[in-house]
């Protein structure tokens, strides 16, 4: 098993060394991952590494530059409502955010927290700089009305998701995330809808099961999720070498006011409304259960819908419980497919 | 390595008789009838020992643990010392300790029992010795329990450590059956030579079937000073003249060293003891054959008090 | 290698005990060790919760247990048992209390009889972890919340759409 690390240097990438202690592990054990591991490959040195390179470019550019907008620094008043007292911070305008605020009330805040709650009813994310004095709540999952932290999660994995895709799949597979519909936890699974390069990938149960370990490999990086408000054209820069992004992104621009929301877990940027949970470390048991085959698209690629489901890092659940789950999910999603009308999926996937 | 194997293969040997019996018969119901029939001699074959009524019953009864066991065999019950504890080294031991009495018959002892052990030195090829004396220690548990035996021969005072399941140990009488006050004799060191010589053409007395072990309550009379512990400080209740060689000095030291609070330190005694469930589990699994040995040796007694005839030469 | 001491007979303790004592910093030594965890253990029995650092309170709770089972074991015509309770209640009331109250309560009990949470440090102050040690089936308000009833956590949620997926698909067949 020694190959598996010789893949994580980027240096030997081109040497003949690796490629040869890749085919040993094919022979070896996991021969029916065999199709899976031609695909896949780390992220740094795929193909497109020299476009996410520059798309993370792109982003830190605008950020830096967003953050020295902000010039001459307020003070706002944040009233934050909870245990163990409601208290009033003083918190600098457009840089503090709610996770700061959990910095000054205690350890198992910082750690616990998901989200925020801004004047009692709008979500914020926990990384989002807040704007104006306004009162705090900070969510974890075991409140007593979770609905808005849950969403959250859910939307969260659906992006987690199409990072641990990317990680997952070798350049040569050509995968292309296109999008992914808004949370609804009842349908039992979070979707991520890709396209790939072949159009009778049968996926087997190990194939999906290195997409799960990929998954809780994101959760025990513990990345922090972050958030950018930028404009369409800016978007459209960033996202240009990517085909279904870049078609996606006028109609969101034009439901939006030319602002379009971006999220970035690790080096893996992608389009979405939010809000999402502060950090992938909240992401407890996870399964991606299935791949659908939905529709063809163009000459030769497969539109393919992938499934999952997973739990909050707090909450437990035997295997028996979440077998039913994990069973449930594996039925087709039900969500808005994009062969129906472009625009209706669009207002799905914002909603 | 062997013992570990010989687990393997008892075990193996175990289920491999009852899947015959039930789930991999193809034969009609009547061959399955003989056929369970042969498989339940098996057993009674292989344990020579063991063809009592408890033995022949199949269904599983959960047997009755008589209470006195924990005092009978002690060494049976691990260290308590929770560092040391392991479940699979404890029960491969107490397996081994069963295929030793297998082999030689290790009667019930206490401290305070005269006893006589025959055993081969490992030094003086072909020849046994036997040696006769009191019990005044047991200690340590599972495969390494041992006991001291002691003895006066000669005006000279000898003690000697044998461990119980040593495999040199050949043979092992008790000659009297009883206990003393203390836990432990050793003050048998320091007290006057007649109360630790025993003759070595004694007799074994016989204990009337189902009575209580005896109690020897007698008072050993020490030697003058000096002692090789200070048995004042001990609250030994066997010792008769304790308080005659005592100095005021030495009931100061003595009363200062008490600790009368640790009676009631529970969770010492719990760190120091096998909970009840924990000693319950250990003998229901060694029960059924340690009660067969039991009735076998008190077959055998019958048979040597009944018949009694002495050849002189 | 020690032989086990036979001479008493305990029941098994239903919480993890250390392989060894904590000697609890005191001038008195053991016997002072032992009269502040007489305070503590008669504290428990009467006022049934209690807030105090937590290694007395580990330290503690070994013993009310093992009071609570002999007491269960033995009953109060027992001397031994008695004459302990004396030893660790140092108000007399709460060996009634001990025997009265307490061994009904617990007679049936699979679990352990009493229940120990972390309790928070306040900052800046003293070093040492707090706890709250308790006897289960105290008049008090619990004090966690149980969460495993509420349907919008997000676990349920999914097993309650699963439960009525698969009721829908029944009464499909039913209908059939």
């Amino acid at each position: 098993m020694k190959s598996v690390i010789t893949i994580t240097h980027p240096c030997e990438v081109f040497c003949s060394f690796t490629m040869s202690a890749a085919t040993k592990l094919h022979k070896t054990s996991w021969c029916a991952l065999r199709q899976l591991q031609q695909y896949r490959t780390k992220a740094n040195f795929s193909a497109s590494s020299s476009s996410i390179a520059k798309r993370n470019e792109l982003f830190n550019q605008e950020q830096k530059r967003q953050r020295d907008a902000v010039g001459r620094i307020d003070k706002i008043e944040v009233r934050y409502l909870g245990l163990p007292e409601d208290v009033t911070l003083v918190m600098n305008a457009n840089i503090s955010t709610p996770y700061n605020c959990a910095q000054h009330l205690s350890e198992g805040h910082k750690r616990r927290s998901a989200l925020a709650l801004i004047d009692g009813s709008v979500p914020w994310d926990m990384h989002r700089p807040l704007q104006e004095s306004c009162t705090l709540q900070l969510l974890h999952f075991q409140v007593s009305e979770p609905h808005v932290v849950n969403k959250a999660f859910w939307r969260t994995c659906s992006f987690m998701l199409g990072a641990a895709l990317n990680r997952a799949f070798k350049p040569e597979a050509n995968l292309q995330l296109h999008s992914f519909p808004g949370p609804n936890i009842k349908s039992g699974s979070f979707v991520h809808d890709i396209v790939l390069q072949t159009r009778n990938w049968q996926p087997t149960k190990e194939e999906m099961r290195t997409v799960s370990a990929e998954m809780v490999k994101l959760a025990l990086e513990d990345h922090e999720i972050e958030r950018l408000d930028v404009t369409q054209d800016i978007a459209q820069e960033i996202f240009k070498d990517s085909k279904y992004k870049s078609e996606q992104l006028p109609s969101i621009a034009q439901q939006t006011h030319g602002r379009v929301t971006l999220y970035r877990l690790g080096d893996h940027i992608d389009i979405s409304r939010g809000p999402m949970v502060g950090a992938t470390r909240f992401l407890g048991k996870c399964t991606i259960s299935a791949a659908h085959k939905v529709a063809d698209e163009g000459e030769t690629d497969g539109f393919y819908r992938i499934q999952g489901v997973a739990l909050p890092s707090g909450i437990q659940l035997n295997h028996v419980a979440f077998g039913v789950l994990e069973e449930r999910s594996k039925k087709l999603n039900p969500a808005r497919l994009p062969n129906e009308p472009f625009e209706e999926h669009q207002q799905l996937q914002l909603s | 390595m062997n013992v570990s194997t010989r687990f393997l293969i008892n075990r193996l040997g175990k289920q491999c008789a009852f899947n015959r019996i039930v789930t991999y018969s193809t034969k009609s119901t009547e061959h399955a009838a003989a056929n369970a029939v042969e498989t339940e001699k098996e057993p009674k074959i292989k344990e020579t020992t063991a063809s009592t009524a408890s033995e022949a019953s199949i269904p599983i009864r959960k047997p009755v643990i008589p209470a006195n066991y924990r005092f009978i065999y002690p060494e049976f019950l691990p260290d308590p010392k929770i560092e040391w504890r392991n479940p699979i080294r404890e029960k491969l031991e107490r397996m081994d300790m069963l295929d030793r009495r297998r082999q030689i018959d290790l009667p019930e002892f206490y401290v305070g029992s005269i006893m006589a052990v025959t055993s081969s030195d490992p030094h003086a090829e072909g020849k046994v010795s036997r040696f006769v004396g009191i019990c005044i220690h047991r200690d340590r548990c599972g495969l390494r329990a041992r006991f001291i035996l002691r003895n006066v021969i000669d005006h000279q005072g000898i003690e000697v450590i044998y461990e119980l399941y040593d495999p040199t140990i050949q043979k092992v009488e008790v000659l009297r059956l009883e206990k003393r006050l203390d836990d432990s004799l050793f003050y048998l060191r320091d007290a006057l030579p007649e109360y630790s010589t025993f003759d070595e053409n004694m007799e074994a007395e016989q204990l009337e079937e189902g009575a209580p072990v005896p109690v020897n309550d007698i008072k050993v009379v020490l030697r003058p000073r000096p002692w090789l512990e200070r048995w004042e400080r001990q609250n030994l209740r066997g010792v008769a003249n304790i308080d005659q060689y005592l100095k005021d000095k030495h009931r100061q030291s003595a009363r200062r060293v008490q600790k009368p609070w640790e009676k009631y330190d529970l969770m010492k005694q719990y760190r120091a003891t096998i909970p009840e469930e924990e000693q319950n589990e250990i003998f229901a699994e060694v029960y059924a054959e340690l009660h067969a040995q039991e009735l076998q040796r008190k077959r055998n007694k019958r048979k040597r008090t009944f018949v009694k005839p002495k050849q002189l030469a | 290698m020690n032989q086990a001491d036979v001479s008493k007979l305990m029941s098994q303790l239903r919480i993890a005990i250390r392989p060894r004592h904590r000697n609890l910093k005191n001038k008195d030594g053991p016997e002072g060790r032992l009269l502040k965890l007489r305070k503590t253990v008669t504290a428990l029995v009467k006022h049934e919760r209690i807030e105090l650092f937590y290694n007395r309170a580990d330290e503690a709770r070994g013993y009310a247990e093992l009071l609570i089972s002999n007491a269960i074991r033995h009953g109060d015509t027992h001397n031994a048992t008695m004459e302990m309770a004396d030893y660790w209640l140092l108000e007399k009331q709460l060996v009634h209390k001990l025997f009265k109250v307490l061994v009904p309560r617990y007679e049936n009990y699979t679990v352990s009889y009493t229940r120990m949470f972390n309790a928070p440090r306040t900052y800046p102050g003293i070093y040492y972890k707090n706890s709250v040690l308790e006897l289960r089936g105290n008049p008090y308000p619990s004090l966690i919340v149980d969460q495993s009833q509420n349907k919008n956590l997000l676990h349920n949620v999914l097993l309650d759409e699963a439960r009525k997926e698969y009721r829908r698909k029944k009464l499909a067949e039913l209908a059939q």
